[in-house]
């Protein structure tokens, strides 16, 4: 490929992984990807790659201008085809609709019931929370932490999650879950608390839902995990940010 | 310069074609029906975790080919060699340490470790940095004590990688030809017919072209990287991994392992390896942390475009061993 071709498709490249950096952070579906901690570091990306792109532009038009000395061939453009592998995100990012991870997920990423992201000095705090402003992690948390988990009983509880039927649960049973994000959804992994409920069997796996109820516990797969009994189920749309981060 | 490609005849890619649309015909019915919207979850799900891994990598590969580019514009033969001592165990502590001011994350720091061979640097000091550098520096430095603390479990991290790059570095330093273990380099000699820039603005381009051609280059090895990581994501059940959980030796293999599958960048990884330490031991966990940074799926990848295959190799292999030993052996000292 001659040089000015290359650097051609080079800066339309840089220009558009920008935009669709760019675009992702604008939409707010970055945190779909990565821990909302690391957006920052995302928007240096779409900047450098915008100053990339623009240096290329300006190397293209310095190169027209200096025809003479420059000629396509003398330019020893490297391999081409490092110019189509940057065209596989971009694709996989277009052409596949951006959907948070859910329960097809918990096949290969599995599912954890009790939270192993317990720093000691964050759930100590988390007893003067509200207990309605806890989320599932916090609740989790909380349960992993305190031995005696009774004097929790009867607190009362809201928290959105999707709902996953598993195996393990008893009728009129679900998990309500949400995934953990630590740095991107590489690591991503679920979470959940068990809900009971007259009519569980009528909600469908992966909906969205608001539980408020009071907080009990129950044991599943050997661990003591908390259980709402729901007072209220209430289907929600998507939340914003679908994962929860430590 | 260009060699003509011959064009293929049109006959042989209709053929091809059609070929391709019978098969595309005759798939579907193949298969159960719900295989396909199986599928259709697990490409989502393999979509989502490869765009985590790669928008993750991007801002610091980014960071590590501008700091090439840098140094190569900056940079020249005399100055390194004055810097960096002659004698292999100096080179080898003080390349492991070169991290310090060079914050690069296991992305970064191979275009960065190539450049520094390309200006002259002992291999000694080039692979110590390599294997140290996405560890030994400040951005890790915090990320790890804002994940652990300021404790035992950083101080661990960054003593026994310093010792496996050291280690690592010293091997190599018996071999006098570098030609033996690097790959030649034949895309760095960008614009080598036009005369170096004086001016500073001039140069600050120069830099930022370097940076713009490694970004594809390295780029392309990051992406091959992520979609493989990702696609073993896709399709191996991590939680039977974790499964597999206890025993002092194979706790520190899962982990291991683990460190290899998700390829995550070395400047979070503490945070990851924080959701862990409930079900693993110390000793595992530091192995995970120690081990992630020098080898994982992309890293490996990325290797192979500066290093020969069996350099390639002993630089997976080589901290591959002491990372076990050094985690099986916390967990003998402190179950």
């Amino acid at each position: 490929m001659p040089k000015r071709l290359y650097r051609s498709f080079q800066a339309l490249l840089l220009l558009g992984m920008s935009v669709f950096l760019g675009a992702k952070a604008a939409s707010g579906q970055l945190t779909f990807y990565i821990n909302q901690r690391f957006i920052p570091l995302t928007i240096f990306g779409v900047i450098s790659l915008a100053l990339l792109a623009q240096t290329v532009f300006s190397e293209i038009k310095r190169s027209r201008e200096r025809e003479e000395h420059d000629c396509d061939d003398c330019g020893h453009a490297p391999a081409a085809s490092n110019l189509w592998f940057m065209l596989v995100p971009l694709l996989i990012g277009v052409l596949i609709p951006a959907r948070p991870l859910d329960s097809s997920a918990l096949t290969s990423k599995g599912f954890n019931a009790s939270a192993p992201i317990v720093s000691a000095d964050s759930s100590a705090l988390l007893f003067e929370t509200e207990s309605e402003e806890r989320n599932i992690l916090d609740w989790l948390k909380l349960f992993n932490y305190e031995r005696d988990v009774t004097k929790f009983y009867g607190q009362r509880a809201s928290v959105i999650g999707f709902v996953y039927f598993d195996e393990a649960l008893g009728e009129n049973q679900f998990l309500l879950s949400r995934f953990v994000v630590s740095c991107c959804a590489a690591d991503a992994f679920a979470l959940g608390m068990v809900v009971e409920w007259e009519e569980a069997a009528s909600l469908e796996q992966d909906s969205w839902a608001l539980v408020k109820g009071a907080v009990y516990s129950t044991t599943l797969n050997g661990q003591v995990v908390p259980l709402i009994e729901a007072e209220s189920v209430q289907i929600v749309p998507v939340p914003e940010q679908p994962y929860l981060f430590p | 310069m260009q060699p003509a490609t011959p064009s293929r005849p049109l006959s042989r890619s209709l053929v091809v074609f059609i070929l391709l649309a019978v098969l595309l015909a005759v798939f579907p019915s193949l298969f159960p029906a719900g295989f396909f919207l199986w599928l259709w979850d697990r490409l989502n799900v393999f979509a989502v975790v490869f765009l985590g891994i790669f928008i993750e990598a991007v801002p610091y590969l980014l960071l590590g080919t501008l700091a090439s580019g840098l140094v190569e514009v900056f940079f020249d033969q005399s100055q390194m060699s004055q810097w960096i001592s002659k004698r292999p165990i100096a080179a080898a502590v003080g390349g492991a340490l070169m991290g310090l001011v060079f914050p690069v994350c296991e992305c970064g720091v191979v275009p960065l470790t190539r450049r520094l061979f390309n200006k002259g640097l002992p291999l000694s000091a080039g692979i110590s940095f390599l294997l140290a550098a996405p560890v030994l520096n400040p951005i890790v430095i915090l990320s790890t004590a804002a994940a652990f603390g300021w404790g035992q479990m950083l101080l661990w991290r960054l003593g026994v990688s310093l010792t496996i790059a050291v280690t690592v570095g010293l091997i190599f330093s018996v071999e006098k030809d570098p030609s033996n273990i690097l790959r030649p380099v034949l895309t760095l000699a960008h614009d080598h017919h036009h005369e170096a820039p004086a001016a500073l603005t001039g140069k600050f381009r120069q830099a930022l072209l370097i940076a713009a051609d490694e970004f594809f280059e390295m780029g392309r090895y990051l992406i091959i990287g992520a979609m493989l990581a990702a696609a073993l994501q896709t399709f191996i059940p991590q939680a039977s991994l974790l499964a597999i959980g206890g025993g002092p030796v194979l706790s520190v293999l899962v982990m291991l392992a683990l460190a290899v599958i998700l390829s995550i960048c070395s400047t979070v990884d503490a945070f990851v390896a924080l959701g862990f330490l409930g079900s693993f031991s110390f000793g595992s966990v530091l192995s995970f942390l120690v081990f992630g940074p020098m080898v994982d799926i992309k890293s490996v990848i990325m290797y192979l475009q500066v290093f020969r295959r069996k350099p390639v190799a002993y630089l997976a292999a080589i901290p591959f061993m002491m990372s076990l030993l050094a985690g099986a052996l916390f967990n003998y000292l402190q179950p």
